[in-house]
């Protein structure tokens, strides 16, 4: 039975475990991934050797060599996909190393983002990336999407994006911004709260400018072209609700589209976990309920990092150590970790501001066609699921149930949020009374045979279910 | 500048290809300009990796018969892999 | 509202609904009030099979309706008539197959036995560990995803009104009938029909009755598409195991495992204690299932009495309220027996008779 586990070792479920560990906590940090890092500290893979730093690969390795000096015990490589309350401890099931289950009798949740892909027609392509997607390949291999690439979407991460793209020796074909430019000048001030990552942002500028890369503002990818793979894009301007306008549609080639619209915290563990969550569309969507310490509804039960609400990774260390000190009081422990007030304060500001031009507007609506796939895994398109909301399924869980849509190995990561958008659009209702499917495990497809062990057929448990 | 491990071999729906110990199937495809990783059940489209962090299920491919996802399964020599289909 | 329904039906599922189409049909003007989505609880998310090989004897000749209901709605309800197997894997589970399978055939339910030799060529992705199999060639399964979908439309067809999303809060009796409130809304009706599942005890301690009725809560698992590893309905001869193969591939394991929560608290939830034996069983079954993956895991409550027979008749000293429900084997039957509640509400001569409520429940025998 550990005191802590922390499930989650981006930079604010690290913290959170590294700082109980050093409280004298016995901690347990999991990550799917092999090092730790999250998804913007990501570690590069094992196949390169050597190649030049920058300032993610850098606070990401120094994050590392902190969990790597051994005091807080960690399961990397292992999934987590049951999450279950005792009285007095969580059991959780695990998957990917011998152990098949662990205990603790509080347990930090630290998640992260998912994105949001708004599907268009030709999203389904191979060669479409998410834009954290993308920048998933950079982090961790080094490699671009394709020879030439469309960026395409919204947010700080559209100029992430294509700088890589280059710096990595690809073209970017465009830039297809929905934010305008007056959209950025009003989130400027939150922004100028972290002074180094405005820096960065007009060093990407620079590089786009120097490299003669067309930016569209305004702009949306109309649909994807291609017949096995991506050739290029169709793309128009929008309305100030991001709805597409028709005239002017422009065809630009590319052999890969990054295409993103934010953030959205990775809510699945906190809900399966029981905790109560509520819709805040600044935070980035769905969000656990949470004190300022990270504390859910649920006793023993933690969040911290974008998964309580997207504020970005500078801001994650900081909640990480806030929910440190929440486990500390709980346990009884006079330890805190010290919080640098302004610098936390500074890192929200910029969160906010960032995830602000990422908020979903209702233009959304028109990018989906009537013949787009919607739900990837089960091919539902939007006529499909348009028809049943008219029809009279009115929750996330009565469309699921009777168009396949979510159903599929993805659990309906990307779907939930387009038929929400399309029961708010076609109902008028929004997104809390809409509400959100029921949580279910596993967190991810588990082999059967990964969390279980071969059944001694006499050791089956044979309880009295069956009366004649 | 970029410094990478050792080239391996390993075989993708039949072909060979050259791959870096260590580094993602997906990725590896990805480079030698293989994008197509499986057939979507229904509409039997094209599809490959999109999420890149396990999520998506889009990159999923068969290695003795159990479906793995590319984009979090290392490369590695002789490593056999099929394209997926109906999954 | 200020209309009076004749009756108000609490619950939308199966039997509620079922019901309800066949009060409206008599006249009745009816309103179904739902607390989440109509066909959304057990109804919605149950594992599907409609097996006469794990029916009651008693219950057969209402299985027998019961099944018919289910072929005549056909693919609306992915109704698939595959025929079942139910194994038996030692001495102890064989003797147990041969005694109640023997009993159902006699209750009217086609059921041979068949030489698990043979069973390897028609069903050959089974274990070879098989001691002893009997068959039903009336098992099959329906998709119990599409139970909603198929309600909502039949019920809005019979211009049957219903508010989903309903969650009654409290009932009150009054010279007109009864007020049933949800929230700050208010319906009133002259007759209630309580067909509410596993939350039927709460709503009858509105109306000062207090029923025996315990809610178990079943797990189900659904595989990602997989080869065609079985092509019937296979179950356990302990009823611990239902397994069948939908035509996208995709496997539904059940078997009845336990998961934990209560219906007042909501939805109940996948237990890992429960969850990995009927995973392993399912393994052991067909042992190429330890290569695919489980996708989705779930629960639904299932009501019942220590009789383990249905409550369907009057709540007791009451001849304005109805109850139907803790049916076992209810997906299979609730068609069926919900047509029986709505003649006998209607006061018309009844096909097959009830199970009055008020009757003496002795705890029935567990194997």
């Amino acid at each position: 039975m550990y005191d802590v586990i922390v499930i989650g070792a981006g930079p604010a479920g690290a913290t959170a475990a590294l700082e109980t560990s050093y409280g004298g906590l016995k901690t347990l940090l999991i990550d799917e991934q092999l090092e730790a890092g999250g998804q913007v500290w990501r570690a590069r893979s094992k196949s390169i050797i050597n190649a030049p730093k920058n300032n993610y690969s850098i606070a990401g390795d120094d994050l590392r060599s902190r969990v790597g000096a051994g005091l807080v015990n960690i399961l990397f490589g292992v999934r987590v996909w049951q999450i279950e309350k005792a009285n007095d401890h969580w059991t959780l099931g695990i998957q990917g190393c011998e152990e098949k289950q662990v205990k603790a009798k509080k347990l930090v949740i630290a998640t992260g983002a998912q994105e949001r892909v708004i599907p268009v027609p030709g999203w389904t392509l191979p060669g479409v990336f998410g834009l954290a997607g993308a920048t998933a390949l950079f982090k961790e291999h080094m490699i671009i999407p394709g020879r030439r690439t469309i960026v395409a979407g919204n947010g700080p991460l559209l100029f992430y994006v294509a700088s890589e793209v280059l710096r990595l020796g690809g073209q970017v074909s465009a830039v297809v911004s929905l934010n305008s430019r007056k959209d950025w000048l009003g989130v400027l001030p939150g922004m100028l709260r972290n002074p180094s990552l405005i820096i960065q942002g007009l060093s990407w500028m620079f590089s786009l400018y120097k490299n003669r890369v067309p930016i569209y503002w305004q702009h949306a990818v109309k649909s994807i072209a291609g017949k096995s793979s991506v050739e290029g894009a169709n793309i128009c301007a929008v309305d100030k609700n991001w709805s597409l306008i028709s005239q002017g549609e422009q065809y630009i080639k590319g052999e890969s589209v990054c295409y993103g619209q934010g953030l959205m915290p990775a809510i699945e563990a906190t809900r399966l976990a029981g905790a109560d969550h509520h819709f805040d569309e600044k935070l980035g969507g769905w969000v656990p309920t949470l004190d300022k310490y990270g504390r859910t509804s649920v006793s023993g039960l933690y969040a911290c990092g974008d998964n309580a609400g997207i504020l970005g990774a500078d801001a994650a260390p900081h909640r990480g150590g806030l929910t440190a000190n929440a486990i500390f009081e709980d346990t009884g422990m006079s330890n805190r970790v010290d919080i640098n007030q302004k610098a936390y304060d500074a890192s929200i500001k910029f969160g906010l501001a960032a995830t602000k031009l990422s908020i979903p507007r209702a233009g959304y609506e028109s990018f989906i066609s009537a013949e787009t796939e919607v739900c990837r895994c089960e091919g539902i398109s939007r006529a499909e699921i348009d028809y049943e909301i008219k029809n009279g399924s009115l929750s996330p869980d009565a469309i699921k149930s009777g168009t396949r849509c979510g159903m599929g190995p993805c659990g309906g990561r990307f779907c939930n949020e387009s038929v929400s958008i399309l029961t708010e659009y076609l109902t008028g209702k929004n997104r809390k009374e809409i509400g959100i499917t029921s949580a279910r495990p596993p967190l991810r497809p588990v082999c059967m045979d990964s969390v279980s062990n071969e059944l001694n057929y006499n050791d089956l448990p044979i309880p009295g279910v069956s009366p004649l | 500048m970029i410094v990478r491990t050792e080239e391996i071999l390993f075989e993708f729906d039949g072909e060979t290809y050259n791959g870096f110990a260590g580094e993602s199937i997906a990725a590896a495809l990805l480079r030698v300009g293989v994008t197509h990783l499986r057939d979507a059940p229904n509409s039997q489209t094209p599809r490959g990796m999109f999420c890149v962090m396990g999520v998506c299920q889009e990159c999923v491919v068969e290695i003795n018969q159990r479906r793995v996802e590319a984009c979090r399964t290392k490369v590695s020599n002789g490593l056999k892999i099929k394209r997926a289909s109906n999954v | 509202m200020t209309c009076t329904f004749d009756i108000a039906v609490i619950g939308g599922g199966i039997m509620g609904c079922g019901a309800a189409l066949q009060l409206a049909g008599g006249g009745m003007n009816t309103v179904i009030l739902e607390q989440g989505d109509i066909g959304g609880g057990a109804s919605g998310v149950n594992a599907g099979t409609l097996s006469m090989q794990i029916k009651r004897v008693k219950l057969m000749p209402y299985a027998i309706k019961g099944h018919a209901e289910w072929e005549s709605m056909g693919s609306s309800v992915g109704f698939k008539k595959t025929g079942g197997y139910t194994l038996a894997f030692n001495d102890r589970e064989a003797e147990l197959l041969n005694e109640r399978m023997n009993m159902k055939r006699e209750a009217g339910a086609n059921i041979t036995f068949i030489e698990p030799s043979k069973l390897e060529n028609i069903e050959p992705h089974l274990t070879k560990k098989i001691v002893a199999a009997s068959y039903c060639p009336d098992d099959g399964f329906a998709n119990s995803s599409l139970t909603g979908q198929y309600y909502r439309n039949r019920i809005e067809e019979a211009g049957i009104h219903f508010f989903e999303r309903y969650k009654v809060t409290g009932i009150r009796s009054t010279s007109e009938g009864y007020e049933i409130n949800s929230g700050g809304e208010t319906i009133s009706a002259r007759r209630i029909l309580l067909a509410c599942g596993g939350w039927m005890k709460t709503i009858a301690a509105m109306l000062g009755a207090d029923l025996p009725i315990r809610a178990r809560v079943n797990t189900v698992s659904v595989t990602e598409r997989a080869p065609k590893f079985i092509n019937s309905v296979i179950g356990h001869a302990t009823g611990l195991l239902t397994m069948k193969q939908k035509d996208n591939g995709t496997l539904l394991i059940g078997g009845g495992w336990q998961g934990k929560g209560k219906p007042e608290d909501g939805r109940g939830n996948v237990s890992i204690d429960s969850l990995i034996p009927n995973l392993q069983l399912a393994q052991f079954v067909v042992p190429e299932l330890s290569k695919i993956r489980i996708i989705r895991s779930w629960t639904g409550f299932e009501s019942n009495v220590p009789d383990f027979y249905p409550l369907a008749g009057k709540l007791p000293n009451n001849d304005n309220v109805f109850i139907l429900g803790c049916v076992r084997g209810g997906y299979t039957i609730g068609p069926y027996i919900s047509k029986l509640m709505g003649d006998y509400i209607l006061d018309k001569e009844l096909e097959l008779p009830l199970f009055d409520p008020s009757r003496k429940m002795e705890e029935g025998k567990l194997i």
